[in-house]
């Protein structure tokens, strides 16, 4: 499958798949990720994975990566619904992101970076 | 298919130098035990300890909890695919050692896993508070890698719950229960006015912590397929995932499904219950639309009259179970769906990620952002070193009289999604 591309705010998945897959990396927080998202929603993109993957709460662990497909034309209404329903959910959650250790954050990055990667291997197949 | 499961009613666990049981009590040989684990090399090494009902004692951070059990007639052995090889389970007869568990507890990641308490609060919220545990925590070699250490402790808490099901073979249970369901032909002969529903389990498999394995293959890689419900009493599907301790299915919920227990209760009175239908809750979406499609063609397939759906986890799987929902009861087939919510901690918020109008009949396993007080144990198995880490609790979760502040998705099955669960409502 071509077009599509992965967009995160996780620094382990911008380094293990530069060179290999599109990735749009973007140091913002995991609801900033969700807002840029949806603003590609808006523009006609689409969503290949879910925004909410993970059992780990939303401002539980700051990192979030989302793949989606580049395309244009009219604003796909499951992705639009998926995003929008997934910045809802962050709001019930207490914010809890930066409250932790230092050495959570590693362990945060590779539960979201085997996320992605448990989708990546979907579209391979 | 038809199963006898012989419950061994289990009053004590006690450590001995002669592993066995006697007059319901269970005699571990911890040295024994020791060897099993050991056998992983990537283990360094383990502790055992044993928590009842009513002590001052706190296990924390959970992994899985697993019921020891035994095969003792009928083809195959307890987890085929992962400890005993591949073969067909569900029929002839097993032994249970009802009472007790194996819980295993590491440090894989520095969040996320279960608090189980055996006295105070929290025990009203988790169900293993009621069993007698055998605790296993595990060390792993230096610079093991998190996956490799999952799995080593994921299959070691297997190795010993097999080892001390075995001493159960040549017990005489105190209770003897029949499981059997039809073919689908008999089915429909035997019980021609009763109406035919199923079981669809959906089985969480976005990745790592988060998997669940069927005959011993990765959920995720599966299609939406059909079980024999009494397959999941001999082990099946065992547990992977140790992420939200609160709604997740440790091994021991699907060793005893409750739908799966209630669903046969009704059996040839009220329905007649035609087999359990499994399908997963992967990440990418296209997964999504090919599993739902599967399960909701089964479903005809099957000329079923109702389902229950039970999801595992949230979120993701809020999507999974809508797809479901909708799917099914466009087939014409009614459909009751088992969630449990994250409405905010004030109650007031929107339950769950996706919502249809189809979902008119859910049962829910409570709210859990709830925050309740655990306070202070005089023991803890595992380590507090990061209790302030696990989900729904941070850095200001350690109160100064050493009382936790929580919220409920900390601790192992507080709002289960099949129903194994202390809450209810009036």
């Amino acid at each position: 499958m071509k077009g599509w591309y992965v967009i995160t705010n996780n620094p382990l998945v911008r380094d293990k798949l530069s060179g290999d897959v599109q990735v749009i990396y973007q140091a913002v927080s995991f609801e900033g990720l969700l807002r840029e998202v949806r603003d590609r929603v808006h523009k006609g993109n689409t969503l290949l994975s879910h925004p909410l993957s993970g059992s780990v709460k939303p401002r539980e662990t700051p990192y979030k990566s989302v793949i989606m497909m580049d395309r244009k034309g009219a604003v796909d209404e499951q992705s639009l619904a998926l995003i929008e329903n997934a910045m809802q959910a962050c709001l019930k959650f207490e914010q809890k992101a930066g409250r932790f250790r230092p050495e959570v954050d590693k362990d945060f990055q590779l539960i979201d970076w085997t996320l992605l990667e448990s989708a990546i291997s979907s579209i391979d197949r | 298919m038809k199963l006898e499961i012989g419950n061994i009613f289990i009053k004590d666990i006690q450590f001995a130098s002669e592993a066995r049981i006697e007059d319901g009590v269970v005699y571990v040989d911890k040295a024994a035990l020791e060897k099993i684990v050991l056998e992983d090399e990537n283990i360094k090494s383990v502790t055992f300890d044993i928590a009842k009902p009513g002590e001052s004692v706190r296990i924390t951070p959970v992994k899985d909890v697993i019921e020891p059990r035994v095969k003792v007639e009928g083809r195959g052995g307890i987890f085929p695919g992962v400890i005993a090889k591949v073969d067909t389970v569900g029929s002839g007869k097993t032994h249970v050692l009802k009472g007790m568990a194996v819980v295993t507890a590491g440090r894989i990641v520095g969040f996320q896993e279960g608090v189980i308490d055996m006295t105070g609060p929290g025990a009203q919220y988790t169900p293993f508070s009621q069993t007698l545990n055998l605790v296993m925590v595990c060390e792993p070699v230096d610079g093991l890698k998190q996956h490799d250490y999952e799995k080593a402790v994921r299959l070691a808490g297997f190795r010993v719950a097999v080892a001390l099901g075995e001493l159960g073979r040549n017990v005489t249970p105190d209770e003897t229960k029949v499981y059997e369901t039809c073919g689908i032909k008999e089915g429909i002969e035997k019980y021609p006015d009763l109406p035919r529903v199923a079981y669809v389990q959906m089985l969480q498999s976005q990745g790592l912590l988060h998997d669940t394995y069927v005959y011993g293959v990765d959920a995720k890689q599966t299609l939406s397929t059909i079980l024999c419900p009494t397959e999941t009493m001999d082990g099946a599907i065992v547990s992977g995932n140790c992420v939200s301790a609160c709604d997740k299915n440790p091994t021991y919920v699907h060793e005893n499904n409750p739908v799966v227990e209630d669903l046969f209760a009704q059996h040839g009175k009220t329905l007649n219950f035609v087999c359990q239908i499994i399908t997963n809750e992967n990440v990418y979406l296209a997964d999504k639309q090919r599993s739902s499609d599967w399960t909701a063609k089964m479903c005809r397939m099957l000329d079923l009259d109702g389902v229950i759906v039970s999801q595992e986890g949230f979120g993701n799987p809020d999507t999974d179970l809508i797809m479901n929902c909708k799917k099914i009861e466009a087939e014409g087939v009614k459909t009751v769906i088992i969630t449990d919510e994250y409405a905010g901690r004030d109650g007031k918020s929107q339950s769950l990620a996706d919502a249809d109008a189809a979902a008119d009949a859910v049962v829910t396993g409570g709210n859990a952002n709830e925050v309740i007080i655990l306070p202070k144990l005089d023991k803890v198995i595992g380590t507090l070193d990061y209790i302030n880490k696990i989900a729904g609790a941070s850095e200001e979760t350690l109160q100064p009289d050493g009382s936790l502040k929580v919220e409920l998705q900390v601790i192992t099955g507080a709002t289960n999604e099949t129903g194994f669960l202390r809450l209810s409502a009036r």
